[in-house]
């Protein structure tokens, strides 16, 4: 057997190069980004709530910083990775029971025009509470 | 006829060096299709350059590679559709495969993954001879049935893919998981699965495709369906096969049997 | 001959469908959460005493242990997809499950030591 040197490229970023691919991948790296970021926003929100055990001293102080503008502004950028993950959650689980599966790339669409109409109410009414 | 001068820029490779790009320039028919230009730049630069081509039109899937970084069968492309007239055309092996030298990747692993599904390899109208309408016109001849050995019953394999390769090269997954049976692999067993009625082979094909790295390592990104040169539509059979064999699980746990 | 690794019928997994069944699960829960707590509560938010009277009701109580139980699986099943995105070897897979499965039960069971000792008080 001759000694062939195979290049064989394993690459553990390719679900993030988005580049001259078609909207399924958009989809699929957006839903993996949204994801990453609200597994580590879960565990932050269950250290966080460690704060009840310091009773209502620790955690009304905390609220009050909630209620800052920086943390409405983070909560907001929650909300849209809550938005896109989940819709397009949906659309992955109706494509693969068949339904909608042809038109996958329009859901996409939809889903992020969704996301985009929702997140502006939600923000509009987080800012103006 | 109206020619042009096409700069090609091609992914070299060799044991020996380190890869590079080279750029040849050729002198080609505006109506020629990329594999013309691979094949100018062969002939007339350079003889080391190595790439596979057989049929010329789509049927063999030998040429695949990629074409300003994305997936096509060079001998149906036409150098138009690609070149914006200044820029190279950029030429690349196709992703997520060894590569052997320059544009030819190793399929070993892609054809290991194929014969899973284990298909006798003839295509439905290839049992026919003579092969074209125009033939009998002019041979005078009527079509007739090749006869199958006998242990042979009527296989076709999948009547529309020609096994290039540019599906598993479009696929995210295949990117980082070489134990994923990927798009082809994938669509190669629900058609076997179609083709046959036995419960024990269906069981065994299913089986297959129900592994952690069968169909549920598929994330929906559906680019191997959108780059498939025909229209196989490998992500609508891997959803296929999910459903089936979520119905089955159901089925099994309502007492069903299967097998 | 080189043997060929793909004709072996692998373990099947039931993996993905318990990915589907909480997220459509979540959209329900996630929702009802982010309403009871950002939309309802008085401000958006809940002081110290809300929270204890909000999770001192029965029904608020299953609704938001079931919630646990779904984030905490879908977040963890989807670590181990990306995970398993990568091709890893065998041993190395059943170690993500073990470890996966431990980080799953110490989350689920952080989070009720929680509420349990937030509304015994």
């Amino acid at each position: 057997m001759p000694n062939l040197d195979y290049r064989k490229p394993s690459r553990a970023g390719a679900w993030l190069d988005v580049r001259r691919r078609k909207l399924g991948m958009w989809a699929y790296a957006l839903n993996r980004i949204t994801g990453i970021g609200l597994v580590v926003y879960l565990y932050l929100h269950l250290v966080v709530l460690s704060l009840l055990l310091g009773g209502p001293a620790a955690w009304d102080s905390f609220v009050a910083v909630a209620r800052s503008p920086y943390v409405l502004a983070l909560d907001v950028i929650l909300l849209a990775g809550i938005l896109i993950h989940g819709l397009n959650g949906l659309r992955i689980t109706l494509t693969s029971f068949g339904i909608g599966l042809g038109a996958q790339k329009a859901v996409f669409v939809l889903v992020m025009i969704v996301s985009a109409v929702a997140l502006w109410v939600a923000a509009l009414k987080i800012f103006r509470t | 006829m109206n020619m042009l001068k096409v700069p090609l820029q091609i992914f070299r490779y060799k044991p020996d060096q380190a890869p590079h790009y080279d750029t040849f320039t050729v002198e080609i028919p505006a109506s020629a299709h990329v594999i013309d230009a691979i094949d100018a730049v062969w002939s007339i630069h350079d003889e080391t350059l190595a790439f596979r081509r057989a049929c010329h039109h789509s049927s063999c899937g030998s040429c695949a590679i990629r074409i300003n970084g994305v997936e096509k069968l060079p001998c149906i492309t036409r150098v138009t559709d690609v070149w914006d007239g200044r820029n190279p055309v950029r030429l690349d092996p196709l992703r997520n495969f060894p590569i052997v030298s320059d544009l030819v990747v190793d399929v070993a692993g892609f054809f290991q993954r194929m014969s899973a599904a284990d298909m006798a390899m003839i295509c439905e109208a290839e049992a026919f001879l003579p092969f074209t309408v125009d033939t009998f016109a002019v041979a005078d001849l009527d079509p007739k049935l090749v006869e199958l050995p006998d242990n042979f019953s009527r296989f076709s394999r999948f009547e529309k893919c020609i096994e290039c390769g540019i599906c598993v090269s479009a696929c995210p997954t295949m990117a980082a998981d070489e134990k994923f049976l990927g798009p082809a692999g994938l669509a190669a067993i629900h058609q076997a699965r179609k083709k046959t009625n036995d419960p024990v082979k269906v069981e065994h094909l299913l089986g297959l495709a129900d592994g952690e790295h069968g169909v549920w390592r598929c994330h929906s990104a559906f680019e191997c369906t959108e780059a498939c040169p025909q229209a196989v539509d490998p992500a609508g059979k891997i959803m296929a096969l999910r459903r089936e064999l979520i119905a089955r699980r159901f089925g099994k746990i309502l007492g069903k049997r299967y097998a | 001959m080189i043997e060929n690794p793909f004709t072996e019928e692998p373990k099947p997994t039931s993996a993905w469908l318990w990915q589907v069944l909480t997220g459509v699960g979540l959209v329900i829960l996630l929702g009802l959460h982010f309403i009871a707590n950002h939309f309802v509560a008085k401000g958006g938010l809940r002081d110290f005493k809300d929270v204890v009277a909000y999770l001192r009701n029965p029904i608020i109580l299953i609704l938001e242990v079931l919630f646990l139980l779904c984030v905490t699986t879908h977040a963890l099943l989807g670590v181990r997809a990306i995970l398993l995105d990568f091709g890893l070897s065998e041993p190395t897979e059943r170690r993500l499950d073990q470890i996966l499965k431990a980080t799953g039960i110490l989350t689920v069971g952080y989070g009720l030591a929680v509420t349990w000792i937030v509304i015994s008080k």
